[in-house]
């Protein structure tokens, strides 16, 4: 298909040398991977080149190592990291429980009654239509400064993900099987336990998974424009204090937490959780797509 | 002749029950409408009070004087013409990328971590590299949602060039096609579908981080509104502007974008219409 993998043995048969070894190095999927992230970080200090503004990667990953070890800043700021850190994570999982729960109930009630459906459908379109920023903007205003805005705003932002997946997966179960136990009499919590909760579990995943991303996003909004303490507000101190690599070098930190949690946790969760299940999935592509249509 | 009045039966009821579901359908809708606005006209009257969270009244009032005074218009096209723009930049990139990975395991290779990365990424983040790459101005937001859109798009092109008849490909070279041929006549045909449904996904996204975008840095649109409003400690106003971005995003969702889709998609033939 592609012309590399028909250039590569021709190439092997001329000269087996350390040529053909570097290439082969370069062309596979490692080497494609590393040249990327080189690229990136090339076009990033062509930036910082061109617009001074711009802080470079050198500067950047030294601030971040500097506040991470709590090291001198220069002047009189010393880093602080995992204090804040600690904070915006309790945040974070606090609103973001409440979300799973309320999202979860919501989203059963939505699924299995046409009424509620109605009901609550263009509602829960609005709230996920609504961008993150307005509920941090509303929460600063309503609760003012202090843990109650990053929360709640963990929570509105991520309920509705959940609500809308695990309200998808209760309309895919077969009618045959709601019939059926409704024919043998199954009262409504082992219908709940046995039938509902096992067909959902996949759609609940996605759904936690999106809500993840977003609640993320959203407790550092509230964070950036009312708290007092952590990671959101000290970019924003970072920002205030017109020091750019500081600012940037959070964004990075912030980055790099959702790709682990993400790569580390949930692709490990979702495994051992669908054991059971034939390989599915398998296309990056494919799952990545089944998580960018919630 | 039995049999025909049988078939007329059968074709009246179906329509009775559809107008019965369509009733039902519109009935809840037209509730659930009123019961938010009726849920939110008790909290605020009994709850927290008017100054808190406005009554809807006020905020309809103020939503009116702002569509009137221009000011709607005004921005809502500020704000529309930089995810155009965005959009633009995310298809003329995305597309090609989106290309490369499905034709290539090498490029495959090389643009995952990248997409992967910018799929996940929070909005703060395009917001704080708007800014701090071109500063307070018009090209920020532009950027953000070119870096948003661009890896739906490009997934997606991704999916359709894999999924692309491969004995139409063979076909066209037996047949001695040249590559542009089949660039033009079948790979480009075959993608255009999916980098619309692309850009379908990233839309509601897109709109978010641009929002986002504008709250940090710029001087004109929705979202420079809505933060001027903050910034002004104005209930009313934050709610105005945010119910109008709202009414807006749903009469976007439902009269533009899904009425393009079908119409891009319509070659498809039923089994595919009938899931939009």
């Amino acid at each position: 298909m592609s012309s590399l993998n028909a250039s590569q043995p021709a190439l092997g048969e001329v000269q087996p040398g350390i040529f053909s070894t570097l290439q082969r190095a370069l062309t596979s999927g490692w080497g494609a991977r590393i040249s990327a992230y080189i690229l990136f970080l090339l076009i990033w200090q062509a930036l910082t080149w061109t617009i001074p503004r711009v802080p470079g990667p050198v500067p950047v990953f030294v601030f971040i190592w500097t506040e991470m070890t709590g090291g001198p800043h220069g002047g009189v700021l010393r880093g602080q990291f995992w204090g804040h850190f600690l904070i915006t994570l309790q945040r974070f999982s606090f609103g973001l429980v409440i979300a799973i729960v309320t999202g979860t109930i919501l989203g059963i009630l939505i699924g299995s009654l046409p009424f509620a459906r109605a009901l609550l459908n263009d509602t829960l379109l609005v709230f996920l239509a609504l961008p993150a920023i307005i509920w941090a903007f509303l929460t600063v205003m309503w609760f003012g400064i202090g843990d109650k805005a990053p929360i709640y705003t963990t929570f509105l932002t991520a309920a509705p993900f959940v609500a809308v997946n695990v309200a998808q997966g209760v309309r895919a179960i077969t009618p045959d099987l709601h019939r059926m136990s409704a024919a043998f009499g199954v009262p409504l919590t082992k219908r709940i336990r046995y039938l509902i909760l096992p067909a959902v579990m996949g759609y609940l995943f996605a759904g936690i998974r999106f809500a993840v991303i977003t609640g993320w996003n959203g407790v550092l909004l509230a964070e950036f424009f009312g708290s007092a303490e952590g990671v959101g507000w000290r970019t924003r101190f970072w920002y205030d204090a017109n020091r750019y690599r500081g600012f940037v070098g959070w964004i990075i930190v912030f980055i790099i937490f959702i790709i682990l949690l993400d790569r580390l946790v949930f692709t490990r969760i979702q495994r051992r959780v669908f054991r059971w299940r034939d390989a599915q999935g398998e296309s990056e592509i494919a799952e990545f797509a089944a998580a960018s249509t919630q | 002749m039995a049999q025909a009045t049988l078939a007329e039966r059968q074709a009246k009821q179906v329509s009775q029950y559809a107008a019965r579901k369509r009733w039902q359908r519109t009935g809840g809708l037209i509730l659930g409408w009123v019961g938010f606005i009726g849920i939110w006209y008790l909290i605020s009257e009994f709850v927290v009070g008017p100054y808190l969270l406005p009554s809807p009244l006020a905020v309809g009032t103020h939503m009116w004087e702002i569509i009137q005074d221009g000011q709607f218009i005004r921005h809502f096209w500020s704000s529309i013409l930089k995810v155009f723009a965005g959009f633009g930049i995310g298809l003329l990139i995305g597309t090609p990328v989106g290309y490369f990975m499905g034709r290539s395991k090498y490029w495959k290779a090389f643009f995952h971590d990248p997409v992967m990365v910018a799929g996940s990424a929070p909005g703060i983040t395009y917001a704080v590299m708007a800014l701090v790459i071109f500063g307070i101005s018009v090209d920020g937001p532009i950027l953000a949602v070119a870096l948003v859109s661009m890896p739906y798009i490009a997934i997606n092109v991704a999916e359709g060039i894999e999924g692309a008849d491969q004995k139409l490909i063979d076909m066209s070279r037996a047949f001695r096609r040249s590559e542009r041929d089949i660039l033009r006549h079948v790979l480009i045909p075959s993608i255009m579908p999916f980098a619309v449904a692309g850009v379908r996904l990233s839309f509601a996204y897109a709109w978010k981080v641009e929002q986002l975008t504008e709250v940090f840095g710029s001087s004109s649109g929705v979202g420079f509104k809505i933060r001027q409003e903050f910034e002004d400690f104005s209930y009313t106003g934050v709610l105005a502007w945010v119910l109008l971005f709202i009414i807006f995003m749903l009469l976007l969702e439902r009269f533009v974008l899904v009425r393009l889709e079908r119409r891009l998609f319509r070659w498809r033939g039923q089994e595919e219409g009938e899931k939009t």
